[in-house]
């Protein structure tokens, strides 16, 4: 697959009152052109981080420290503010948890399409501007799309928000989308219909996806490939079928049995202990005080990256020694 | 195949439990607090304050309001070793007066601003607690009395005292006045807090294990909101010496006990040739204002840490 | 007054509705009425772990807070072992309020909220001794100790602020102070949804093992159908303050007989990526509760919809033994 994005090395700090917060210690993450990538992970994990790393809107105190982002043959963490500004929402775009505080509630949802074309495309009058952005209110699915266009946020229920909102991620035809747990918050149903949203919307411009979520069920249906992040450094990347059903790390079989399924019951297997301080993570492994499989090695060597039988990569000194089962 | 059971978590909290400092609000709030320099010098300036005032009586050369630097021929003098402030043409030792202020003007600070607190919290808590009618009347009275000028209304009630009782404001009345007056700002703050708290979960759960209404304010509601309380009467404290100077100055404030807007009010006139009389009150006020501002928001950052930038 | 019925809860055609008030100039009045809870009816045997699911606005959470009289009812009967709790409040009887009180406690959901910032965890566990008195002044430790226990915690744990805990233990200790009155019914509203997908394993294992050694009681409210196929005896299905679908769990997961459960189970996703499943995708938005529309209330958005589901409300009965449903055509599913 070709390469759109490829980030080697990546190091997110925190530098706080308590001390420095490793969010993301060491990450390499690529996507492809025309690929669904779910980026997976609980809090702390650092998948958050991560993609705020590649827009550089790393919010203070937060700083990154080492690393490369390759987008387009370009690494973006040369570029300059200004360079960034044109890439972010036009190249690259990415849609937030809460589309209630990444919506202005003081402008009209048309306003904050029309900006965000705009911005793009300054050779637009505003009329136009308004013109492709109801054509965009209707694109995402939403009735009556000339009177929403004049309303407010406050207006519109939390599904329609997340639908601006993704409209507005891509209102300049991005080729790489960074969908940050994008119906969390929302009703189960609104979120099948979001999802299915994003689904076309993917097919129909041929975008390439990086879903961030903490759903397996998520990662599941929308994703071909998936990385597993763990305490701000990669467990495991695979292919979606594949690493479900045979996983390569403890964590990530852990995290697979530890899901609970409305198509049948199953032992729920607990995961001992917590995610750990980022301040002062374990030595070695991160996993490996919680994780039963543990060695010496563990402890003491930090496992790299390295490609399994299965095609995966897997960050543990033992994968070839453990036979893991999936979900 | 080793079992990392629950034992290995019990190891890594044995070894929080060594190292773990006094995780009590107030504790983490005093070392945020130590950090803070201004927060630090505030409170310092403050401390020095009380001790003065609390030692005037014994630390000051002649007893407070006496001209007795007339009889002993040494009125009007610029500040020397014998009158390190000065004394007035009238016969007051500045440097006494200055320490005696200090006991008059923390008095009406302090004092108005616990008399505001305290109806502040009755009336702010029943109107945060209440709902309907209750709540909307008091949240009325609240804004009629918040929106009352205050200052011309201590000089209008101390000229009618003066004409109806031929005498003037005591410090005390003062005191009480700008307490009474000055409520609804503390009002306002308990209100909107109690709103916020009321729903918390942990109200309700306290609610559903069957704790009482006495209780819950008392236990769950009060500490928590106590902290913007805390900083807002300091600062109020400061108002209030402030005020009480401009009273004094104006000329409606109690003769007969020393303050700093007492003092400036006599020197004022010939703050040209005698400006020692003038001068050290006022830098008094002007230190005694800074400590208390300073102390406030120290700790308003201690108790509420601002996003660093 | 002892009952030896089945049933440790009943609650009978139970209304709430929620005033909507618009500021006039000086004051305010009444323009509209939130229906939170409409005639529900559901009861809960000893032993039982009752699921109540739905989506935001089904009314849910005001059931559940309506339970522990958090909320007072407009109308219905509330039976927490044969006693009436809705009178017992109305007339201030202390004794019955006492035992309503020690029987049923509750959960919430965001473990950052739920314990008081200000208090040890030791204050936290032995406010329900100091306010019932059923536990000896000397025995508060001892006891405060067995309860940390109960939830895999440790002892030490007592003396330190519930900032120093992480969300999953937090929880614990909630579960914790819940049990301190020894109850019998537990309201569990979403506990795990504030949690990391590998801690909500823990509490609710946790929750399971606490039923079976004591013998207790749940309501478990929760949108996360997952954890209610997981560890739930009997679900009941809420929409627009309505029950519009109850019957034993399996039942309902594998062969639910109301459209709008049907829709909620296909919009799921599963954990799998083999599994591929029949999209029910719905149009709209779930309405808000101030106006329900008229017959049924799912009729905007139902798939199968008719003439009859506009005009006509359906009564929930019972289709097969002990499955009931709010449907005029449920038998179309059987």
């Amino acid at each position: 697959m070709e390469g759109l994005l490829e980030i080697k090395g990546l190091k997110t700090y925190f530098f706080t009152e308590a001390g420095v917060v490793k969010a993301v210690d060491g990450i390499d993450f690529q996507v492809g052109k025309d690929e669904s990538v779910g980026l997976v992970g609980e809090s702390g994990s650092g998948k958050t981080v991560t993609g705020l790393s590649v827009f550089r809107i790393v919010p203070q105190p937060g700083k990154i420290i080492s690393g490369s982002i390759i987008f387009e043959g370009e690494d973006l963490l040369t570029k300059s503010e200004e360079e960034m500004r044109r890439i972010r929402g036009r190249k690259i775009s990415m849609t937030f948890q809460d589309p209630t505080t990444s919506l202005d509630p003081l402008y009209t949802v048309g306003d904050q399409l029309a900006e965000v074309i705009k911005e793009h495309q300054r050779e637009l009058s505003k009329k136009e501007a308004m013109e492709k952005a109801t054509k965009l209110i209707e694109m995402v699915g939403i009735s009556e799309p000339r009177i929403r266009v004049n309303e407010y946020p406050h207006e519109l229920s939390g599904g329609m928000k997340q639908r601006i909102a993704i409209a507005r991620a891509l209102a300049s035809g991005p080729s790489l989308l960074f969908a940050d747990e994008p119906t969390t918050n929302l009703d189960v149903t609104v979120q099948a219909q979001v999802l299915e949203l994003i689904k076309d919307l993917r097919e129909k411009q041929k975008m390439s996806l990086v879903m961030i979520t903490h759903d397996m069920g998520i990662v599941a249906e929308m994703t071909q490939r998936v990385q597993v992040l763990y305490a701000g450094m990669v467990a495991e990347v695979g292919e979606t079928h594949s690493l479900f059903k045979r996983p390569q790390h403890p964590y990530t079989e852990a995290l697979l049995q530890a899901v609970p399924r409305i198509d049948k019951r199953k032992e729920l297997r607990v995961i001992p202990g917590n995610i750990p301080n980022l301040i002062n993570p374990p030595t070695g492994c991160r996993f490996h005080p919680r994780c039963p499989y543990a060695k010496e090695i563990c402890k003491e060597k930090v496992p790299q990256l390295e490609l399994t039988d299965k095609g995966h990569l897997s960050a543990c000194h033992l994968w070839r020694d453990l036979s893991l089962s999936g979900a | 195949m080793e079992n990392k059971g629950p034992e290995n978590i019990l190891n890594v909290d044995q070894e929080r439990l060594e190292k773990r400092r006094e995780a009590n609000q107030w504790a983490v709030a005093w070392r945020r607090f130590k950090r803070n320099k201004a927060g630090l010098a505030g409170l310092f300036i403050v401390l020095f304050f009380v001790f003065i005032a609390i030692t005037s009586p014994w630390l000051s050369p002649y007893p407070q309001r006496s001209y007795q630097t007339l009889y002993e021929g040494e009125a009007g003098q610029p500040p020397s070793l014998k009158h390190p402030f000065g004394t007035s043409r009238s016969g007051l030792d500045i440097y006494s007066e200055v320490l005696h202020g200090t006991l008059g003007d923390l008095y009406v600070g302090v004092g108005a601003t616990i008399i505001a607190v305290l109806i502040g919290l009755a009336v702010g808590s029943i109107a945060g607690y209440s709902r309907g009618r209750l709540s909307d009347i008091l949240l009325m009275i609240s804004q009629i009395f918040y929106t009352i000028p205050l200052l011309p209304l201590i000089l209008l009630a101390a000229r009618i005292f003066l004409i109806l009782v031929a005498q003037g404001f005591g410090l005390t009345l003062i005191l009480i006045l700008l307490g009474v007056f000055g409520w609804p700002t503390i009002a306002f703050i308990v209100r909107g807090e109690i709103l916020r708290v009321r729903e918390l979960e942990y109200i309700q759960a306290s609610r559903a294990l069957g704790a009482g209404r006495g209780r819950i304010i008392l236990r769950h509601v009060i500490p928590n909101i106590l902290t913007p309380i805390i900083v807002t009467a300091t600062l109020m404290i400061a108002g209030n010496i402030l005020t009480e100077v401009v009273i004094s100055y104006l000329g409606f404030g109690d003769v007969n006990t020393s303050t700093w807007g007492l003092t400036i009010q006599e020197g004022y006139t010939y703050i040209r040739t005698e400006w020692w009389t003038t001068v050290f009150p006022g830098l008094a006020t002007l230190f005694a204002v800074l400590g208390f501002n300073l102390l406030g928001d120290g700790l308003s950052d201690a108790i509420n840490p601002r996003l660093r930038d | 007054m002892e009952n030896n019925s089945k049933n440790i809860l009943e609650i009978k055609n139970l209304v709430k509705h929620f005033p909507v008030y618009t500021r006039g100039i000086l004051l305010k009045k009444q323009t509209d009425e939130v229906h939170a809870i409409d005639d529900v009816s559901i009861n809960i045997d000893r032993g039982e772990n009752v699921g109540l699911v739905g989506e935001s606005g089904c009314g849910k959470t005001t059931l559940g807070k309506t339970l522990m009289l958090l909320e007072e009812p407009d109308s219905g009967q509330i039976l927490y072992n044969g006693i009436d709790v809705v009178e017992a409040f109305r007339t201030k009887n202390n004794e019955k309020i006492h035992e309503i009180r020690h029987g049923i406690q509750m959960v919430f959901q965001n473990p950052y909220t739920s314990l008081d910032p200000r208090m040890t965890i030791y204050d936290i566990l032995s406010e329900p001794f100091a306010i019932h008195k059923h536990v000896e002044k000397k025995e508060w430790k001892n006891r405060v100790y067995e309860l940390l226990k109960m939830v895999n915690l440790e002892e030490y744990h007592a003396e330190r602020y519930p900032h120093e805990f992480s969300g999953g233990q937090r929880q614990r200790i909630a579960i914790a102070r819940a049990l301190a009155v020894d109850p019998k019914l537990i309201v569990a509203d979403e506990p795990v949804s504030s949690l990391d997908v590998s801690i909500r394993a823990q509490i609710l294992n946790l929750l399971t093992k606490l039923q079976q050694k004591k013998g207790l009681s749940y309501l478990y409210i929760s949108h996360d159908l997952s954890s209610v196929r997981q560890i739930t005896n009997r679900v009941a299905v809420m929409y627009l303050g309505k029950i519009v679908e109850t019957a034993n769990t399996d039942e309902v997961f594998s062969k639910p007989l109301n459209p709008y459960t049907q829709a909620l189970l296909a919009a799921i996703p599963i954990p799998d990526p083999e599994k591929k499943r029949t999209k029910i995708i719905l149009s709209g938005e779930v309405p808000s509760a101030t106006n329900p529309p008229r017959g049924c209330r799912f009729n905007p958005r139902c798939t199968y919809v008719t003439d009859l589901c506009k005009e006509k409300e359906p009564a929930l009965r019972e289709i097969t033994p002990r499955h009931l449903s709010a449907c005029h055509y449920s038998e179309k599913f059987l």
